[in-house]
């Protein structure tokens, strides 16, 4: 029900900005960083810099092509396009294809569905443990990286991704029993 | 630039866009390249002399569905592509009927003429330059395709570009129409269909390329 409202809220400054209106232009744009950092954000694995390019690139897109927003569809769906293709276009160029296979199929919401919320309230609660134990989180648990992957991106030891996963699971589980919210 | 910064650039000279841009963004691309391949014809090829009376006949529209038909299939594809989140539906499927239709007419005709006609029937006396001609009307209206994408966001660029030349070759083989004079469906169906695959195949390769944004 919240995505509803969200979507719902977001297509009015979405059709406001197709008639004209620069201001709910700009706002819809601004409402849409959040969701597509989160989006890009747990697909990259937390490199912030390339996180950044990939939501002004989205955001440009959705700006340029905004011809192309079909108002009796969600805009979630339509955002979530954009941004999935300029994800598997930067995998594309940087050579990679094995990730495209992980990419979920076109999903009819974006990121304003509950899932999402779920996905940031992981990525909050990861904000509060060590960072190297979160990354290791993200690329293990999150993306699904085997831990010799995980070594090899992080720069560090098989053994150490171990330990580090196994103290992060730790602190997490220390963090939701005492409440965190 | 950081990001606060960029959506403020974005936003400050916001033009209305019209309701049915696209469309009309795909129509002039369409209309631009099949006003160079209408020329293309009249210049180069000729319009043949009895059109008039052709146009009376049953040969020249039974040409004209099946080239439009499927014309107006992989347009309809080609314009959903255009959104990011377009998705074909059945509208590639249905360029089957046509095809099936034309060969159920072929079958007949085969069957109302002697077996020792039917290599007459099947080659006709153009057969040689027929799809390389439809191949060729494509180009600019494959190219005036390819200008409105430009602007517009197709993901799936494989498909999109075999799409669009899919649309440019069956647009293209309908305008020929004006010059050819062919008349049996087994020709049509064999070296007019084969031409307009020649573009869809061109516009496969060429899509990845050309269609990226």
């Amino acid at each position: 029900m919240r995505m509803r409202h969200d979507d719902d809220r977001l297509r009015a400054l979405m059709l406001a900005g197709l008639a004209g209106d620069g201001t709910a232009h700009a706002a819809l744009l601004r409402a849409l960083l959040t969701p597509l950092r989160s989006f890009f954000r747990r697909r990259l694995g937390g490199r912030d810099d390339d996180v950044e390019d990939l939501v002004q690139e989205t955001l440009i897109a959705v700006h340029q092509r905004r011809a192309t927003y079909d108002p009796a569809r969600p805009l979630g769906a339509w955002v979530y396009a954009i941004a999935r293709y300029k994800l598997i276009d930067r995998y594309r160029r940087s050579g990679r294809t094995t990730a495209l296979d992980d990419l979920p199929e076109l999903a009819d919401e974006f990121a304003f569905d509950e899932a999402s919320d779920a996905r940031s309230d992981v990525d909050r609660l990861l904000d509060t443990i060590p960072e190297k134990q979160a990354a290791v989180l993200r690329a293990t648990r999150l993306e699904g990286l085997s831990t010799a992957e995980a070594a090899e991106r992080l720069g560090i030891g098989e053994s150490d991704v171990k330990v580090s996963a196994h103290r992060g699971l730790k602190a997490l589980a220390a963090r939701v029993k005492d409440g965190w919210r | 630039m950081n990001s606060e910064d960029l959506i403020a650039s974005l936003s400050l000279d916001i033009q209305p866009v019209p309701r049915h841009a696209l469309r009309r963004r795909l129509g002039l691309g369409l209309v631009a390249g099949g006003l160079v391949t209408l020329a293309v014809v009249g210049i180069w090829l000729g319009v043949r002399p009895d059109l008039m009376p052709a146009m009376h006949g049953f040969t020249f529209w039974l040409k004209w569905t099946y080239t439009i038909s499927l014309a107006i299939c992989a347009t309809a594809a080609a314009s959903r592509l255009a959104r990011p989140d377009g998705r074909v539906g059945g509208w590639l499927w249905l360029m089957v009927l046509p095809v099936l239709g034309l060969a159920v007419i072929a079958g007949l005709e085969m069957a109302a003429t002697p077996s020792a006609g039917w290599l007459a029937m099947w080659l006709g006396a153009s057969w040689r330059v027929c799809s390389r001609n439809v191949f060729l009307l494509a180009l600019p209206i494959f190219v005036g395709l390819l200008w409105s994408y430009r602007r517009l966001a197709p993901t799936q660029l494989a498909l999109a570009g075999a799409t669009a030349g899919m649309a440019a070759g069956a647009w293209g083989a309908t305008l020929y129409c004006l010059h050819c004079p062919e008349t049996s469906a087994l020709f049509v169906l064999t070296w007019y269909t084969l031409g307009m695959l020649g573009a869809a195949l061109v516009g496969r390769v060429l899509g990845p390329r050309l269609l990226r944004w």
